[in-house]
């Protein structure tokens, strides 16, 4: 695929020329206009130079170039969410390279509100959406749409955020105070003047593909869906109801390229293609210096906390994991498997922003579940198993397992940390990393939530919350086999 | 919520990415899929990222990648 898209690039550059889409609208005959368009960046700059060159090679050629993003921009890449001013390396290199639009995505609430609207002033670009009302929030109001202007021709383009099962977008909700969310299918039956006034009507949605499906069923009044929030790559784009959806995947691997064929107020034609970053050969010289500048940002050297001690072996590092996600997360007790533990020790001295990452570099979240202490023993039972071996440091809570003859666990003494039975009838929370939420067999009936910051982030608040830590040396874990 | 993978249903925690409900479905699956012999399919045939958000009912479908 990827040697035929250069050909591609450059027949079209040349079907492009030929066309003369400015003379044609001076004509009033048909006009061209192109959309490039990504989803869920998620924080990944280094295709940015790329994207940048591939636009501007477009805009050389063709009048009517634009630049679309389908929303969570942010998090995902600790040069730009870890700097002091959280995302703006993203919103930079956004505006270098000519973005027209962005929709809100769930991610966007990742900086906070007030570091959102810092972030949305400094963008050369708007982000729309229709069924958000901040009017009693620190969130700057995003305008329900956009009209999009190619010369005479004006098309309207919608933005629409998902809502989980809660009413809200995925996001812990202390993010999300104050603000107001509507189902965006049923809000978007709103604007379904925009196409009686136009002509024309495109969503710039974050809803994902299973939410673009029944936006389409509802309003066939869209001409296009580009969407994002379910990281689907399309290559080539669904029909439904009459609507064609396109989507381009995530973390900026690809950019969608959407030509409309617009005559007399109307899209008369509709053509995608999806192409891989992979597969454009040049960059933007000045886009790939910022590039280059945001990734060889010192701030990973950041001091954010000092040890007193040396925080050596799974017990130590395992306890300051878990200790971080019981105090940021204020649930009663956490684990952390000692798979997930990455490096051997946190030497005595100032700890960095590298060493978290190194020491968590998966990008699990933070999963909390309603746990009896029959379900919570099921769980730190099951997971010994797994190796025959202690498996979960917690926090909260301190834990002996009895194992049979064969090394097997048969039951589990726990208490609380000051050697406390815990009460049987009372329902705790208990939060562990998605890793150990999908991957362990354990009694539970509540499914549990993410909370939608992982592990390592959790950590790193932690650490600079609390300034200092130091390893008491006490296990929280034993295993006495049967005599 | 409710997914399926490969037709089988599963319940896994709310704001579930693709890769914890193909763990859930299987630890090898899972292997492979961050292996990148293994692709994630939705209903409609589309690839789907193993970071992409789950909704509920979502049908995924695992096959080796071509």
């Amino acid at each position: 695929m990827k040697r035929i898209l250069l050909p591609f690039f450059l027949s079209l550059s040349i079907i492009l020329i030929s066309a003369h889409p400015a003379i044609s609208q001076k004509n009033k005959g048909p006009v061209e206009v192109i959309i490039l368009h990504v989803n869920d960046m998620h924080a990944k700059i280094d295709n940015m130079a790329k994207l940048a060159y591939f636009a501007d090679s477009l805009r050389k050629i063709h009048p009517y170039v634009y630049l679309f993003a389908a929303g969570d921009n942010f998090t995902g890449n600790p040069v730009v969410d870890m700097v002091d001013d959280k995302g703006y390396p993203m919103i930079d290199l956004m505006n270098q390279c000519g973005f027209t639009l962005s929709t809100m995505g769930n991610h966007e609430f990742d900086l906070g509100q007030e570091a959102f609207n810092r972030r949305q002033k400094q963008a050369d670009f708007p982000f729309i959406s229709c069924n958000i009302d901040a009017s009693g929030a620190v969130l700057k109001q995003p305008k329900p749409f956009y009209i999009l202007k190619a010369g005479i021709v004006k098309i309207p383009v919608l933005g629409i955020i998902q809502l989980g099962e809660n009413g809200m977008p995925d996001s812990h909700p202390s993010r999300l105070t104050g603000v107001k969310f509507t189902d965006g299918i049923a809000k978007a039956g709103e604007y379904k003047y925009l196409k009686d006034k136009y002509g024309m009507l495109i969503a710039l949605t974050h809803l994902g593909v299973e939410g673009d499906e029944p936006l389409a069923k509802a309003m066939p009044q869209f001409d296009l869906i580009i969407g994002g929030h379910s990281h689907t790559t399309i290559t080539t784009p669904m029909v439904v109801n009459g609507v064609k959806i396109v989507q381009t995947g995530s973390g900026l691997k690809n950019v969608g390229m959407t030509t409309l064929t617009v005559d007399r107020k109307k899209i008369t034609d509709i053509k995608y293609q999806l192409i891989p970053l992979a597969s454009v050969k040049s960059t933007n010289a000045s886009v790939q210096a910022a590039v280059d500048k945001y990734n060889d940002n010192q701030e990973l050297n950041r001091t954010i906390s000092r040890a007193e001690s040396d925080f050596t072996g799974e017990n130590a590092l395992g306890g300051l994991m878990t200790d971080a996600v019981t105090n940021i997360h204020g649930v009663d007790i956490s684990f952390q498997n000692t798979g997930g533990i990455r490096i051997g020790s946190i030497p005595k001295g100032d700890i960095k922003l590298k060493d978290v990452y190194r020491l968590d570099p998966f990008g699990n979240e933070v999963i909390v579940f309603k746990m009896n202490v029959a379900e919570i023993q099921s769980l730190i039972c099951n997971a010994f198993n797994r190796n025959k071996d202690v498996d979960l440091i917690p926090s909260g809570v301190k834990y002996t397992i009895l194992t049979d003859q064969n090394g097997l666990c048969t039951a589990v003494n726990l208490t609380d940390t000051k050697g406390n039975t815990l009460d049987p009838n009372k329902e705790y929370t208990v939060g562990v990393n998605s890793y150990i939420a999908a991957s362990y067999k354990f009694d539970h009936r509540d499914a549990g939530a993410s909370q939608y910051k992982t592990t390592a982030q959790t950590l790193i608040e932690y650490l600079i919350k609390v300034k200092n830590v130091a390893y008491d040396g006490v296990p929280r874990t034993g295993v006495k086999p049967e005599k | 919520m409710k997914v399926f993978v490969n037709r089988k249903e599963i319940t896994i925690f709310t704001g579930a990415r693709v890769i914890d409900a193909v763990r859930a479905y299987s630890a090898y699956s899972a292997k492979m899929l961050l292996k990148g012999a293994f692709t994630v399919f939705d209903r409609f045939g589309n690839m789907t990222e193993p970071d992409g958000r789950l909704t509920e009912g979502q049908i995924l479908i695992i096959k080796k990648t071509k």
